[in-house]
């Protein structure tokens, strides 16, 4: 096996949890056979799997050990953990989880309420139009904030609570924005539109800060070493312009899905 | 929206029930693992965490050929074993090269002499070395040799500091003052 494919720490959690994910969506897919067939549904298909597999390789390959010691690889991990994965997962998931809504509320119903009533409250917390985008760029900034950070980088579970609390709040995040919950109505529509806007500007005053700044902000990655010589500041500059640039096009790219929905739902 | 509010306000709770030691580094009790190594000294003795037990440990990832970072951080612990005087007898700075190839027993055993009799050279091969490394969360990397062969090594300019139990308790960063070490040191002294 390639060295770039060996995890730099196995996690077996990681595995296991990672793999019934994939398994649980064939388990949708081969349950509803019928809607495999349209075309659509290929790409929806495609872009889970390969939202699935960019989650797994920046998390458990190489790339992990690069994250954990350049700044900037930092950045472009979270990037695919916070961006880029979770809309594919969405993406992947949104048609299929509509038609099954009906035998998943039966599941629910029989969970015991002492675990119903928690999750459900934060469910509706975490997905209330203020909260999300508030949270979305709350934790990037939460995560960025330099003590957090160093704390984050310098403790192993820290470091994994950071990345998993990464994915599962841009999983939330898109799945309020593009999950089946909405179809295009004109009030979801403003709303949608609105929040993506509040969670470009402070990205991109962030990146901004992180490029432009003259002095390094994050020392950990002097206390901890990097994985090859480089100049701090300029591993400050590329990390700030990921956070910047790519990370407000996810915005971008968003906005143009939702409204890719809102005109297919009005010639409906 | 009161429901938010409960929620805030035990978070804030939780957070103010936090312990917190004052020190003047990083407090890293509980963040990182505790002591534990297995590599050969300058002296060419195979000495593990236990050989330490009882006295005062700064952890320090270095090479010999280093123009900065490591004289900067050796000259800091000296002054402060100075400062120390007779007390700096319960503290032993292990210095682990993570340069291995140009680093050898001898080179190592100069180097430590230059700054005292606390400071011992520590080394192995570089996968074990690595494997040390990971489990205090630091890396190294090495650059391209130029014509004579020489290359630039990056790595961790943190001297991690433990208690007389092989705790983690405290790590000095490359820009902390030289009265700050001296001040947390006395205090872990004191204990």
């Amino acid at each position: 096996m390639s060295i770039y494919l060996i995890p730099w720490i196995f996690s077996p959690v990681f595995v296991v949890s990672w793999l019934f994910v994939a398994a649980l969506y064939a388990w949708l897919l081969i349950r509803k056979p019928s809607v495999v067939k349209k075309r659509y549904s290929l790409w929806r298909v495609l872009c889970f799997y390969l939202g699935w597999l960019s989650v797994y390789l920046v998390w458990h390959t190489y790339f992990d050990y690069l994250s954990q010691y350049m700044f900037w690889v930092h950045r472009l991990q979270h990037l695919v953990l916070h961006h880029i994965s979770p809309l594919l997962l969405v993406m992947g998931l949104s048609g299929y989880t509509a038609n099954m809504q009906p035998s998943l509320l039966v599941v629910w119903r029989f969970i015991p309420s002492i675990i119903h009533w928690p999750c459900g409250l934060f469910y509706s917390i975490v997905q209330h139009p203020v909260v999300a985008p508030l949270l979305f760029v709350g934790l990037i900034y939460f995560w960025l904030w330099p003590g957090i950070h160093f704390s984050a980088m310098l403790n192993q579970n820290l470091y994994y609570v950071m990345n998993a609390s990464m994915l599962l709040d841009g999983f939330l995040f898109w799945w309020l924005i593009l999950g089946p919950a909405w179809r295009g109505e004109p009030d979801g529509f403003r709303v949608r539109i609105i929040m993506l806007m509040v969670v470009l500007v402070p990205q991109q005053l962030l990146g901004a800060y992180l490029s432009l700044s003259g002095s390094v902000v994050y020392d950990v990655y002097e206390v901890c070493g990097r994985a090859w010589p480089i100049n701090p500041l300029s591993d400050q500059v590329y990390g700030g312009i990921i956070t910047w640039v790519p990370a407000s096009m996810m915005s971008v790219v968003g906005f143009l899905l939702v409204l890719r929905r809102r005109l297919n739902y009005q010639q409906v | 929206m009161r429901n938010i509010i409960r929620l805030v306000i035990v978070l804030l709770v939780l957070c103010a029930c936090e312990p917190v030691e004052p020190t003047r580094l990083t407090n890293t009790s509980g963040l990182l693992p505790d002591l534990s190594f297995q590599l050969i000294d300058e002296n060419k003795q195979l000495v593990t965490q236990q050989d330490y037990r009882g006295q005062l440990v700064v952890l320090f990832f270095g090479f010999t050929h280093c123009s900065d970072v490591c004289p900067t951080a050796m000259h800091k612990l000296s002054s402060v074993m100075g400062k120390l005087a007779t007390s700096a007898a319960g503290i032993k700075v292990l210095f682990v090269s993570v340069d291995p190839d140009r680093d050898s027993f001898s080179r190592l055993k100069r180097y430590t002499e230059i700054f005292g009799p606390n400071f011992v050279g520590l080394t192995m091969d570089k996968e074990s070395i690595r494997q040390m490394s990971k489990r205090y969360r630091v890396t190294f990397g090495y650059g391209e040799a130029n014509a004579e062969g020489a290359y630039d090594v990056s790595h961790s300019g943190a001297m991690f500091i433990f208690d007389r139990h092989g705790k983690a308790r405290l790590l000095a960063r490359p820009s902390s003052s030289i009265e700050d070490i001296f001040v947390d040191f006395q205090r872990l002294l004191a204990e």
